[in-house]
């Protein structure tokens, strides 16, 4: 059973690297960091407390954010999806994350505290 | 659509009835005299007047104010000489003075030379002031001195135009109250009317001339001495007599001389004139009647407390308050010796207050005759059949009542304890009549005589005017605080309609609660004792977690970052593109101010200004953006379309 789940990921990630463009993969990298920074956030409220609570919530979602807008960015600025997005270049798709950007960072701040 | 006059008339219907209305219900109510001059406010008016004499107008103010009040003057030959001393032939107002005083005593001639007649004469003009013209007009009256009346009359009306206040108004009147019988007056009268318009209505209750206390009396009285002269009636209605007695009475401490003898003569006016003589109809002492005293008696007199020569008192009506049954109509009351008195008690009224409406006839130029007058009947109560018993609470031990007599007290005493009950039933009757009363104070007190605790309570009738009062002891202990003991039972009658309020010891009564406390003095209530101190408790701060864990995690949520600056650059990732553009290098420093924005928020700016400074920068940011994503996509579709050329041409 393990074994075809090792194999399965191995595959996996053979395929991903050789496949997906640099530009995906820079894209990639960045949404594991925004993961990996939410999940430490989250980790420490468990184990240490929700004081102050409004902080821990506007930065969580700061990073659940992040990851969604970058996500999104990822799927439009994709060639093989060139076919679903035909009136969005990839700098108009750049362009959408950066102005959705502006805006949750404006509320992260606000309730940040 | 209803045209416009049909509207108006209605409206103005229905403004007409309301004014007749308004009229029915203030003439409902007729005015009397809330003010006059009683007795000792006519003594205290005479001995101001008495004072030694300063001068002329001093005692022509003294003289003629105590000859008004009817008082005597003494040492007739005493004034006159100091009138004759004091004299000055020159001067008009000397010559008044003088004039007017030695008229008011017997026996004074003053000395008139043709000089004197020259001057007095030569005042009376249009262009002497309206007290000098009344002044010579009267000294050549009282002196006997031959006047022109058409001529005064001349210089009154040229004067009266000039000068339009009300002294001057009330100097018209005694001018012309002093010319002779067939001068044409009329039109003076009609400047008086135009005068009486300007007295000022205070509350409906005062009427007044803004000048003052003297100038409306003053006034009052030329008023009536004029209309007396003319015998025609002074154009003043009824309600306005009486406020204007109103008025000129209430004050009753005078500030000067001028202002006592304007007073004195005001009542000298209104007590014996021609037309209206306001009446005061007054109770002699309280206005209660009870058997020991059966007989209202009434004072009716006039202005200046002096009783009047012709009236007939009599009750129109006589109603209870209470039942507003009429007890009384009709009825007249018998002069004895100055005062009217009626025998209420005779008409066996029961005890309680009754409304009178008294009139005052015989004498048509009474005014304010009509009068309300409050009476109260006053009787005695006794009571009858006190009985007290001790009930057992289950009934099971038949009662014992014991009957006490007014005003002894029960022989022995009563023991209660919780399971019963001390009743007490007695009836409040009238000595006189025989009837069941019911007062409005009947308590039953309770004393404790070791403690001087007192428990009071309401003993209440009913249905059948038999009072009753229960004591359930069980439920009341907390009102004794559980002392047992014994207690001094005493009731308390009283009314204001009883002559014999009662404080009656009943008995003495033993009272056992169950759980006993230790029998304390009184103690006085520590309500005004300073209470504790509140501490206030402020909120606790929220406990936080130690430095050394927040820097931990601090530093481990940035460790990402440097995770990600590795793998980019294993991937390649670069910044050779970079065009050094204007359009570039202005967008990544609008995007830098934008982040830097964000910090400075957090720190010192609030949601507007924020907004604010972002708009700019957005917007600047924006225009550099989109020209360099546009430079962006030109070059790459460039690329694009040069690739794709180089693989066609392979493909070749």
């Amino acid at each position: 059973m393990s074994n075809s789940v090792i194999s399965v990921i191995s595959r996996f990630l053979e395929e991903y690297t050789t496949t997906t463009p640099n530009k995906l993969k820079v894209v990639d990298s960045y949404l594991f960091y925004i993961l990996l920074t939410g999940a430490l956030q989250f980790l420490y409220c468990l184990l240490v407390g929700t004081f102050p609570f409004n902080s821990f919530l506007s930065g969580f979602i700061s990073c659940v954010g992040a990851f969604i807008l970058g996500v999104c960015l990822r799927i439009q600025i994709n060639p093989q999806n060139k076919g679903d997005f035909l009136s969005i270049s990839p700098e108009r798709a750049f362009a959408d994350f950066l102005f959705a950007h502006t805006v949750l960072h404006l509320v992260v701040m606000n309730f940040i505290g | 659509v209803i045209p416009l006059t049909c509207l108006l008339r209605s409206a103005s219907a229905g403004l007409f009835g309301l004014f007749v209305l308004s009229l029915a219900l203030a003439g409902a109510q007729a005015l009397t005299p809330a003010h006059y001059l009683s007795l000792p406010d006519v003594a205290r008016l005479q001995n101001l007047l008495s004072q030694q004499f300063t001068g002329l107008d001093s005692a022509y103010y003294s003289v003629v104010g105590l000859s008004k009040l009817g008082a005597t003057i003494p040492d007739h030959e005493g004034v006159c000489q100091f009138l004759k001393s004091q004299l000055d032939p020159m001067s008009i107002d000397s010559l008044f003075f003088a004039a007017e005083t030695s008229q008011a005593i017997s026996g004074c001639e003053i000395p008139v030379s043709n000089e004197t007649r020259d001057i007095l004469l030569a005042a009376v003009s249009e262009d002497s002031t309206m007290t000098q013209i009344h002044r010579a007009v009267s000294a050549l009256s009282s002196l006997g001195l031959p006047l022109a009346s058409q001529e005064v009359v001349g210089a009154l009306t040229g004067r009266i135009n000039k000068e339009d206040n009300v002294m001057a108004g009330g100097g018209v009147q005694g001018t012309a109250a002093r010319l002779s019988q067939q001068t044409e007056l009329g039109g003076i009268l009609e400047e008086i009317e135009d005068l009486t318009a300007r007295l000022d209505d205070l509350g409906g209750i005062y009427l007044q001339f803004e000048e003052g206390l003297e100038a409306t009396a003053l006034f009052v009285t030329a008023a009536y001495s004029l209309s007396d002269h003319v015998d025609m009636e002074p154009p003043l209605k009824e309600d306005q007599v009486i406020q204007l007695v109103n008025s000129i009475f209430s004050k009753k401490s005078w500030d000067s001389l001028a202002e006592a003898f304007s007073v004195a003569s005001a009542a000298a006016a209104l007590s014996n004139n021609r037309f209206h003589v306001p009446v005061i109809v007054s109770a002699l002492g309280p206005a209660t009647v009870s058997h020991s005293q059966p007989t209202l008696q009434l004072l009716v007199t006039d202005v200046m407390s002096q009783p009047l020569a012709l009236a007939n008192v009599l009750v129109e009506s006589a109603y209870s308050v209470a039942s507003k049954s009429v007890i009384l109509s009709h009825a007249s009351f018998t002069l004895n010796d100055g005062v009217f008195e009626l025998n209420f008690m005779s008409s066996r009224p029961a005890s309680g207050y009754y409304q009178f409406a008294v009139a005052v006839t015989g004498d048509t130029r009474l005014v304010g005759n009509h009068v309300e007058l409050k009476v109260k009947v006053s009787t005695e109560v006794v009571v009858n059949n006190m009985d007290l018993s001790v009930v057992d609470k289950d009934q099971s031990i038949g009662t014992k009542t014991t009957r006490v007599d007014y005003p002894s007290k029960g022989k022995s005493s009563f023991t209660a304890d919780s399971h019963q009950n001390f009743a007490m039933a007695f009836q409040l009757v009238d000595v006189n009549t025989g009837v069941e009363l019911t007062p409005h104070q009947t308590f039953v007190k309770l004393h404790n005589q070791k403690t001087g605790q007192e428990v009071v309570f309401v003993a209440e009738p009913d249905s059948k005017n038999l009072y009753k009062f229960e004591l359930d002891i069980g439920e009341r202990k907390s009102e004794f605080n559980s002392i047992s003991g014994t207690y001094s039972l005493h009731l308390i009658v009283g009314d204001a309609t009883l002559e014999n309020p009662i404080l009656w010891n009943v008995a003495d009564v033993v009272l056992k609660f169950v759980d006993e406390e230790a029998p304390v003095a009184i103690q006085p209530k520590t309500l005004y004792v300073p209470k504790p101190e509140i501490q206030h408790l402020f909120r606790e701060p929220e406990k936080k977690p130690p430095t050394v864990v927040s820097n931990t995690f601090t530093a481990l949520i940035l460790s990402p970052l440097l995770l990600l600056l590795i793998l980019w650059l294993k991937l390649g990732a670069n910044i050779s593109n970079f065009s050094f553009t204007p359009s570039t290098i202005l967008f990544h420093v609008g995007h830098a101010a934008m982040l830097g924005l964000m910090y400075v928020y957090w720190t010192h700016l609030n949601m507007f200004q924020t907004l604010k400074y972002l708009a700019i920068i957005g917007s600047v940011t924006f225009l550099a953006g989109n020209r360099m994503l546009a430079q962006i996509a030109v070059k790459r579709i460039a690329a694009e379309q040069s690739s794709r050329l180089a693989k066609y041409r392979s493909l070749r």
